[in-house]
């Protein structure tokens, strides 16, 4: 029901630091309508050519300045990650993706107060890296 | 003559507000276009930082209200009971999130909050001295699915009569006078594979008068067995999604209402899908409001659009059109 809010068209790039390619990122709009602390995410999924991404190399931001692991970011409860906003995710991979056309699939959910399961969101894009 | 007052949640335009084809003041210029008085706010959605937003926020917004001269009806307030992953906030750590928010809905201008369904009665007590300083009544949402005949609904109304305050009601919202399943939500899990004859079930329940849950004697919130040859037409996941998501819609008789109009501080006015004739599609809007205006009921019904949830894959959602026609729909039968 927020499918279309998750992966955002065209964010999927190579990110590069100190002239190496660290990994990829992507970007998301929340699973939901409105806007809670980082805590309430449930779960972050990736997936590359339908392989799974260990959830130990997924980085998440709000601002692209501070990073957490998925773990850290269950007790990240002051930072409210805004609706309408990206949610930064990262992967560290060094090489990041390679040349070429690749299916990137993106899973995420939240779990607000009253609702009996999280309500998540998925999406499958065709990404391409020059 | 109906006393019912007209007002537009900003829940509509959540989606126009997230891709940012409409700004917070852009909306505000669509309530003057659309000649809609009042605003109900869910200051989680649209207020940076909420309940604890900058001093600029806040001027930011109420300069918004000033400017466009319009009325605040209502702030819809969440408790984040969940904020930690392995355990619920105490009853004291939502209690402190509570005031927190009745001192946000103050600062930025309401006197009313609507708790969402399913908030712990038990902060009610405490947390009514602060209401009372800041001049904030506080309202649980009656929504389908957890309506009044729900457990933690009805603890919920216990307590509000034993307090007997005007700082503690309820919000009703129309989501429970459904005499049809939205066809909306029906097209949209189509696309995933829902079997037709689990969804003619479904509209044959509607269609007999009753709902999911009364059919299904779940009213109260435990979960009775399907009947077997209902049982039978779930087929995959998407049929018991459905199945569970067609809980969430009632028919509910008017008369029900009756009972706690004493207590009734606002309504919502849900709409699924407005019709090329201005109905809603699912509810009885000429009727209802025909039952609110016998009962006296003055305060107000705010339109709160959520077929965006129904919208296909990459189709755009289209609230602005389903504001405009629910508020026209609510002139003529209001009259005004």
């Amino acid at each position: 029901m927020f499918d279309n809010y998750v992966f955002t068209k065209d964010s999927c790039k190579n990110v590069e630091a100190d002239g190496k390619i660290i990994g990829f990122e992507i970007q998301t709009l929340i699973t939901y309508y409105r806007g809670i602390p980082l805590s309430m995410v449930y779960s972050v999924e990736v997936g590359v050519d339908s392989i799974p991404v260990p959830r130990d190399m997924i980085r998440i931001s709000l601002d692209r300045k501070e990073w957490f692991t998925l773990s850290e970011a269950e007790t990240v409860s002051t930072y409210k990650w805004e609706y309408g906003e990206p949610l930064y995710i990262r992967i560290l991979a060094e090489g990041g993706l390679r040349k070429g056309e690749h299916d990137v699939r993106l899973s995420i959910s939240v779990w607000p107060a009253y609702y009996p399961m999280p309500a998540g969101g998925q999406r499958t894009r065709r990404v391409a890296i020059e | 003559m109906s006393q019912i007052k007209r007002a537009v949640s900003l829940y509509s335009l959540q989606d126009e507000y997230a891709t940012k084809r409409l700004s917070l003041e852009d909306i505000f210029k669509k309530t003057v276009e659309f000649d809609i008085e009042g605003i109900e706010l869910i200051s989680d959605q649209m207020i940076r930082g909420a309940p604890y937003p900058s001093e600029e926020t806040v001027r930011m917004w109420r300069n918004l209200v000033e400017k466009y001269n319009r009325r605040l009806v209502c702030n819809d307030i969440f408790i984040n009971s969940t904020l930690y992953r392995n355990r619920k906030l105490t009853i004291k750590e939502q209690i402190e999130m509570l005031k927190a928010e009745i001192i946000n809905a103050h600062n930025l201008g309401f006197s009313l909050i609507r708790l969402v369904s399913n908030t712990d009665e038990r902060l009610m007590e405490p947390a009514l001295a602060t209401a009372e300083k800041y001049n904030v009544a506080m309202a649980l949402e009656i929504h389908a699915g957890m309506s009044f005949h729900s457990a933690g609904t009805g603890k919920f109304l216990l307590e509000m009569i034993r307090l007997n305050s005007p700082y503690i009601g309820i919000v009703v919202d129309m989501g429970i006078f459904c005499e049809r399943h939205p066809r909306v939500a029906r097209n949209y899990f189509r696309q995933f594979g829902l079997n037709p004859e689990l969804a003619d079930y479904i509209d044959a329940i509607f269609a007999g008068g009753s709902d999911p849950l009364r059919y299904f004697g779940r009213l109260n919130g435990e979960q009775a067995p399907y009947p077997e040859d209902f049982r039978a037409l779930i087929k995959n996941p998407v049929d018991r999604e459905y199945a569970i998501f067609s809980e969430g819609y009632e028919n509910t008789p008017f008369e029900e209402l009756e009972q706690y109009m004493p207590y009734l501080k606002h309504i919502h006015g849900k709409c699924y899908e407005m019709t090329e004739e201005y109905e809603e599609y699912s509810i009885p809007y000429k009727e209802a409001i025909q039952y609110l205006d016998s009962k006296g009921y003055d305060g107000y019904i705010a339109t709160e659009y959520e077929g965006n949830r129904f919208v296909l894959l990459d189709e755009c959602v289209d609230g602005l059109e389903n504001v405009r026609r629910h508020q026209e729909m609510l002139k003529k039968y209001i009259g005004r």
